[in-house]
């Protein structure tokens, strides 16, 4: 029964078009992440000395970079390391974020009113300003950006589960839990939470897509994923300055950063609809 | 004997202009020479440079400024871009003491400054003491410690006294602050030189005008009626306005821009090597350096050639791990090179030095110009060897911060060209030398090292170099995989041109409107 | 029909709505006709059609919303053909609509009589005459102050207003047919009432014509000349008011009159008759008679033959196979199956003793004020009541909204803490605050809520739901909770395979069924139903109603019933509490409540419900002005401000002495008993004759 629901929202995401295209290229980026190293002619830092700043061919789809490494393989091989990183961090973010939001949508109080000052403190703040800031303490590595991804991203899921936790706290079944005497776990995870869910799920699909996005600007500024690594933002960074040279090194990795996120952002919005006719229903 | 020089070290690409000491011999192409004899200036070049921050000539660091000041006044020793020597320019002539203390300069007859006032013996003193001054804090100060008086001991004739022989004196007084200005000038941003060129207006966020010096003293130049510096603070933008033909000349830029110039119509390029490097170095008083056969190993593994191809994109010269590069003509040993590439024999001293299973390191690099390029290529090369490095890309002023790159094990600095190749031996090799950030200590490499700073006798200079060269190659802590390109483009309608590896030392008073 | 010529004619109307590439036939051959001058009220459950057929004569059906046959004409002109800017010279001058809620229908952000001068302007006036137009039109909906209504913005009226505004703007066009959907369902009965006097009197004035929609019987009862019921989106019957009401021959018409509880009907003398079963939601409509499910009459040929509308009299139609024998009065539809429920025994124990109970809800303060240390401000939802109920016992709580009847509940249940006061079950104190409150106590007080739709909890099945309070409150093990499911599902008259449904899958009344279920589960002393039937359609509202009482007898539980219906609480309680503005008006038993004399409040309420019954007479009391503000109540009587018997300083001043009448009630006024009884005549009469309003 809970499995056909499953299948009759995964078959809405099909309904529109856009949604289906964005959930198809996404799996591809998904397959690219788990078959990375077996799609990949080359190792992501083999340097082919030979063939530096060739432009695309049959041998080197995406063209060499400046240093002589295959764009392609580089592209390919750093999907695993965006979905890792953003993929990670999303989830704890989601993961903590909801936690906090349900406990301070229930409980409300001082807990609830300290908790959401605090956050609107850190939301008054661009994501971009914050991320710095964390880098700038931090220091720079994958770690780091992993942590930034978790702090940006807490508020941000937390006040959305808030929100509707207060919306739904105050529906009659949860009601009758409280009346029946119900472990104030039991009615977050069991009563409330399943209700959060399909909001959860479209939020955590957009964070995700944000997440690549902060990610790769982070790389593309030098302050997150250290070089050599094949992340997207980096290798456009990397390549920025030989532009006129090899503009092919810039344009794959931009591109795909781009697809990447533009797919999450339809498969989030036909998660949307899928879930909306799913409560309908 | 004793010396001394500057110690002033340039870091990286935004201070990579600084420095007193700059001015390496340069063998750039020429567009055209001959001398057109007595032409009247004529013309306007525009050059693309950056924006000017200090104008008094004791004070500018960058290469726009310097441009300028080598426009508007004039130096009492210049070095000729070609064979590296010392040439005259305000001094007609000079004599040398054989003790080497006493240096005579007899000075050219009939300058006037731009205000019209004669040019005298007591204007060369007023300089050079206000440059040693040690109250005043110039960059200059330290530098010319060693002078113990600057006299006039005639109306054209000046005389320094030194308290030990300095073998490069002269090329300490060419100085990039060493421009002569009037006796008593108390406003030295006043651009009152007896240069080739006057200034006609400055505006600060926009241009700088000059105008030829009718009563230059040297016959025939400038060749040139105007030129217009303007300002821009993007590199690429300055080659787009080259490529526009909205100015004429543009000097140092990044190899991929330089590349994109190639080719187009009505722009010649000029690249000249300069003895600027990025070292390789790994701290040798410590594991893993402490061990010889560790530096020598990561010497095996390197592929230079490829190395140099990659980064600089075969622009520049392919290193041989020493700072006595190949632009120092007078010394540089062609024939003492670091051993080919072979991976087993690194493999093998590795393993004699107890890293069988690899060697960890890492590998601190600054994110300026291609030394992460050139990190991540050595990640590559040594890798096969079984040293494994993990880069750490750091911005420069946390790399040069509290002075961690003295620090570390394994990293990157990048060192600018100099006039003569001592400075880098005093500087960064002796046993105890303020940047020996490799804590290098070895007895024979100091003793050539102090033979090759104080003998007055060329030969055994040249000697020295090149038996430092040798050590160096086998046991010094450091890899130089290649020098530093300069790169320049101008429009075809100007000859005369020649680049120096210091461009803000580049003459403009040496350009002419082809015919 | 005979002349003259109707100004509304709806023939063969087929309406579909257009979902997912499939069409849904919502509404299937509609004939109707609205004579110049006629009110016709259009009745019907959910999913009856009625509000599609209302948008379709306003051609406001939603974008995917096709005719798919028949015609609509007014005025002998065919509404259906014209287009949308010949209709806009329409809308307004000769068709007005008024919308259920009239809050989405006026624009937030212009002020009312700004509005009201602008639709005037469209209709030709001058701009000094449209706005001299505007204010007489709002003193015409009897809104006092019109001149400050005119200037506020819709946000700042209350929703009767609002409506009255609504109203003003429908009649400026001075329409020959009002298109009225559900006018007054969002609003009080008193505001009802004086919406539908104000209602009754223009359209009188003007001879307008009236299509009321609505699912009120006592609505049409009161106000119109011909009703049409619908079912399942076919015209079911159509008659005069009178005849509908005195021999129904649909026997969907039947049932929808035996559903409703008449003021003054009890359980124990005549039970509420409901119909089983639901409206269908019909994907094709069948060959059949549609009501044939549900229906008491249905022999064979009623599944096979879809009965023809027949016109037994001139006056009236009516779409059922059986109709000659049901006017002859061979055979009833009439259900009776439903015996007379039992009181429960008298007086067995006391479950619920509640003393001095208030509940005030804190208003967030400012933060300056909080430093100057000001008392904050509350909401006072509960003022100092005392109750008590005992087992087996209904006591029933009315009140309009803002009464405080909700808080009462809600703060015996633990859902709102008390401020003040005591709550005593079986003798023992209940903490205020639900947590402190140790199972024995949850399992003895059960809630029934308002909304099924949100009384379950749409992740689990009806047995996960039934499940739980088995093992939180009787400490079952999961198993053994599992095999009391059939039983507790039993008790509710639903089928046991229902366990493993999801709520998604049930029906509004099978949702509220096993919330009742989940309510008995742990065995309560004291049952709290809040609103149990109010967002049911009326069939399936008689059935609750009647299980609650079934289970109620069978359990002797004691149970406190919340509902702004006074014919809902009539029907089920023992005792009857009116509440206004947090206090008790009057307490009484439920059999002399219809009797005078009267708290002054419960008259008018008694008189502002429209009897489901169109020979009922009923006086016309209605109260002025607006519902004080329970934040600053008014000191005295809390009823002063808009009591039609007020007597002067008295109530202004001093609080009310509770008087006792001869019939055990206690009411709680200024008023001697004495004085209410000469000064009150019962409010409602039969007599036989059409209602009057006296």
């Amino acid at each position: 029964m809970r499995g056909q629901r499953f299948f009759a929202c995964a078959a809405r995401l099909f309904r529109h078009p856009m949604h289906a295209v964005g959930t198809l290229v996404f799996v591809m980026f998904l397959f690219m992440a788990i078959l990375g190293s077996l799609l990949a002619p080359y190792e992501a830092n083999e340097q082919i000395v030979a063939d530096a700043r060739q432009g695309p061919s049959f041998v080197h789809w995406f063209g060499v970079d400046h240093l002589g490494r295959d764009v392609f393989s580089r592209v390919v091989l750093g999907t695993a390391d965006i979905f890792a990183l953003a993929g990670t961090g999303t989830l704890l973010a989601v993961a903590i974020g909801t936690s906090l939001g349900l406990l301070s949508g229930y409980r409300g109080g001082w807990f609830d009113e300290i908790l959401m000052r605090f956050f609107d403190s850190l939301l008054a703040m661009p994501a971009m300003l914050l991320a710095l800031m964390l880098l700038g303490t931090l220091g720079p590595s994958r770690r780091s950006v992993f942590l930034v991804i978790v702090v940006v991203y807490i508020p941000i899921v937390a006040r959305v589960v808030r929100s509707v936790v207060l919306s739904v706290k105050t529906r009659a079944y949860v009601e009758a839990a409280r009346v029946q005497g119900e472990s104030p776990a039991r009615i977050l995870f069991r009563e409330i939470l399943p209700a959060v869910l399909p909001t959860l799920a479209v939020e955590a699909a957009l964070r995700f897509s944000y997440a690549i996005f902060l990610a790769s600007s982070l790389g593309f500024l030098g302050v997150g994923v250290q070089p050599p690594s094949p992340d997207w933002g980096l290798m456009v960074n990397e390549a920025r300055d030989s532009v006129s040279q090899t503009p092919w090194a810039l344009y794959f990795p931009a591109g795909a950063i781009s697809l990447l996120v533009i797919s999450v952002n339809l498969l989030a919005d036909g998660l949307k609809q899928a879930f909306q006719v799913e409560i309908e229903y | 004997m004793s010396k001394q020089f500057a110690l002033i070290l340039v870091f990286g690409l935004l201070l990579a202009a600084c420095g007193p000491a700059a001015a390496t011999p340069a063998a750039g192409e020429t567009p055209a020479a001959g001398e057109p004899a007595s032409m009247e200036p004529q013309g306007t070049l525009r050059v693309a440079f950056q924006p000017l921050v200090q104008t008094d000539p004791a004070l500018i660091s960058s290469d726009s400024e310097i441009l300028v000041a080598n426009s508007v006044y004039d130096y009492l020793v210049d070095i000729d871009p070609v064979s590296n020597q010392p040439i005259p320019r305000l001094a007609t002539g000079w004599d040398v003491s054989d003790d080497g203390l006493i240096y005579s300069f007899t000075l050219a007859e009939g300058v006037t400054f731009h205000d019209g006032s004669p040019f005298s013996a007591a204007d060369v003193v007023w300089t050079f003491d206000r440059l040693r001054d040690p109250a005043a804090e110039y960059a200059t100060s330290t530098l010319y410690e060693n002078i113990a008086s600057v006299e006039a001991t005639g109306e054209l004739e000046v005389t320094f006294t030194l308290t030990a022989p300095n073998a490069f004196f002269l090329y300490d007084l060419s100085d990039n602050h060493a421009l002569v200005i009037k006796d008593g000038t108390e406003d030295a941003t006043d651009f009152n030189g007896t240069g080739p060129f006057t200034v006609v207006d400055y505006s600060p966020e926009d241009r700088i005008s000059l105008e030829a010096n009718p009563d230059y003293f040297v016959e025939g130049q400038p060749g040139l009626a105007n030129v217009e510096i303007i300002f821009f603070s993007d590199e690429t933008a300055m080659v787009d306005a080259l490529k526009g033909g909205q100015v004429d000349l543009v000097m140092r830029m990044s190899t991929p821009l330089f590349e994109s110039l190639q080719g187009v119509d009505g722009i010649v390029t000029v690249d000249i090597p300069t003895n600027g490097f990025d070292l390789v170095r790994l701290r040798a008083d410590r594991a893993p350096g402490s061990d010889p056969r560790v530096i020598q190993a990561m010497k095996l593994a390197t592929e230079r050639e490829a190395i140099w191809q990659l980064v600089q994109q075969g622009y520049g010269a392919v290193g041989n791990d020493s700072p006595i590069g190949p632009l120092y003509t007078a010394y540089y040993d062609p024939n003492v090179q670091p051993p080919a590439r072979d991976v087993e024999a690194a493999r093998a001293l590795l393993a004699e030095a107890g890293y069988a299973d690899g060697l960890d390191l890492t590998l601190h690099v600054p994110n300026t110009g291609g030394r992460p390029d050139l990190a991540a290529v050595l990640q590559q090369q040594w890798a096969e060897a079984g040293i494994n490095i993990e880069i750490s890309v750091e911005p420069e002023e946390v790399y040069f911060g509290e002075n961690g790159w003295l620090e570390v094990d394994l990293g990157i600095t990048n060192w600018g060209s100099r006039p003569y190749p001592q400075f880098y031996l005093d500087t960064m090799l002796v046993s105890g030398a303020v940047w020996n950030e490799s804590h290098w200590s070895d007895a024979e490499f100091d003793a050539l090292a102090n033979t090759a700073g104080t003998t007055l006798d060329e030969n055994e200079r040249s000697q020295a170099y090149a038996q430092i060269q040798q050590i160096l190659v086998e046991r010094g802590p450091v890899i130089i995989a290649y020098y530093f390109p300069q790169f320049a483009g101008i429009s075809d309608q100007f000859i005369g041109f020649q680049l120096e590896a210091f461009a803000g030392r580049t003459d403009l008073h040496t350009i002419h409107v082809a015919p | 029909m005979l002349s003259p010529s109707p100004l509304l004619n709806i023939e063969g109307l087929n309406v579909a709505y257009r979902v997912a590439g499939q069409d849904l036939p919502v509404l299937r051959e509609i004939s109707l006709e609205v004579l110049p001058g006629q009110t016709v009220g259009l009745v019907g459950e959910s999913g009856s059609g009625k509000s599609t057929l209302a948008l379709t004569v306003m051609r406001q059906l939603a974008a995917n919303g096709v005719v798919t046959g028949g015609r609509v004409e007014f005025d002998g002109k065919g509404l259906l053909e014209l287009t949308e800017n010949e209709m806009r010279v329409v809308w307004g001058r000769e068709l007005a609509f008024v919308p259920q809620n009239p809050a989405t229908a006026l624009n937030p952000a212009m002020r009312v009589g700004e509005q009201l001068a602008e639709a005037l302007r469209l209709y030709g006036a001058g701009r000094a005459a449209a706005e001299a137009r505007s204010r007489e039109l709002l003193e015409q909906v009897r809104l006092a102050e019109p001149r400050r209504v005119a200037r506020s913005y819709p946000h700042q009226l209350s929703g009767g207003m609002q409506q009255r505004v609504m109203i003003a703007l429908a009649l400026s066009g001075q329409p020959r047919l009002l298109v009225l959907d559900e006018p007054t369902t969002a609003l009080d009965v008193t505001t009802e009432a004086s919406v539908l006097d104000l209602l009754r009197e223009q359209v009188g004035q003007r001879e307008s014509s009236v299509l009321y929609v609505t699912h009120n019987l006592g609505v049409v009862a009161t106000l119109s000349d011909r009703v049409a019921v619908l079912y399942a989106g076919e015209l079911a019957e159509d008659a005069p008011t009178e005849d509908l009401f005195r021999q129904p021959l649909h026997p969907y018409t039947r049932g929808l009159l035996d559903s409703v509880p008449r003021l003054g009907q009890r359980k124990e003398q005549r039970p509420l008759q409901g119909i089983p079963g639901q409206v269908p939601r019909l994907r094709d409509f069948p060959n059949a008679c549609v009501f044939a499910p549900r229906c008491p009459l249905a022999i064979e040929l009623c599944w096979k033959e879809r009965p023809l509308l027949d016109a037994p009299t001139p006056e009236r139609r009516v779409r059922c196979h059986r109709w000659p024998e049901i006017m002859a009065g061979e055979v009833s539809a009439h259900r009776g199956e439903v015996k007379p429920i039992q009181r429960a025994k008298q007086e067995v124990r006391r479950v619920l003793n509640v003393e001095d109970l208030k509940v005030d809800y804190p208003l967030p303060s400012p933060f300056l004020q909080t430093l100057v240390c000001k008392s904050p401000r509350a909401v006072h939802a509960v003022r100092e009541v005392s109750v008590g109920v005992s087992s087996g016992q209904t006591l029933g709580v009315v009140g309009e909204s803002g009464s405080g009847k909700s808080s009462l509940a809600r703060s015996v249940i633990g859902l709102a803490e008390r401020s003040s006061g005591r709550v005593e079950l079986l003798g023992i104190e209940l903490p205020a605050r639900l947590s402190r409150r140790s199972r024995e106590m949850l399992s003895h007080l059960q809630m029934v809520f308002q909304n099924p739709e949100e009384a379950l909890n749409p992740y689990l099945t009806v047995a996960e739901s039934l499940t739980r309070p088995l093992i939180r409150l009787r400490g079952l093990s999961t198993n053994e909770a599992r095999q009391q499911v059939p039983d507790l599902l039993a008790a509710v008259r639903l089928p046991a395979d229902y366990a493993q449904r999801f709520p998604g899958q049930l029906s509004g009344g099978e949702k509220q069924r096993v919330a009742i279920a989940r309510a008995f589960a742990s065995g309560p002393e004291l049952l709290l139903a809040d609103e149990p039937v109010s967002a049911l359609d009326v069939s399936v509202q008689a059935n609750i109603l009647n299980l609650l009482a079934e289970l109620q007898v069978e359990r002797q539980t004691a149970m406190l019933l919340i509902a702004h219906d006074i014919a809902v609480v009539g029907y089920l309680a023992d005792q009857i509490v009116v509440m206004y503005l947090g206090e008790f008006m009057q307490v009484s038993p439920a059999e002399a409540i219809f009797d005078a004399p009267y708290h002054p409040y419960t008259e008018a309420l008694l008189s502002s419900v429209p009897p489901p019954d169109p020979f009922v007479e009923q006086k016309k009391i209605r109260l002025e002005g607006e519902l004080p503000s329970a934040i600053d109540l008014p000191g005295g009587c809390p009823f002063h401000t808009r009591c039609p018997r007020f007597l002067g300083d008295i109530c202004a001043q001093q609080t009310p002495p509770w008087r006792e009448t001869g019939d055990g009630k206690r009411i709680f006024c200024h008023i001697p008993v004495e004085e209410l009884v000469q000064a009150q005549e019962p409010v409602l009469r039969f007599d036989g004759k059409r209602r009057t309003q006296r």
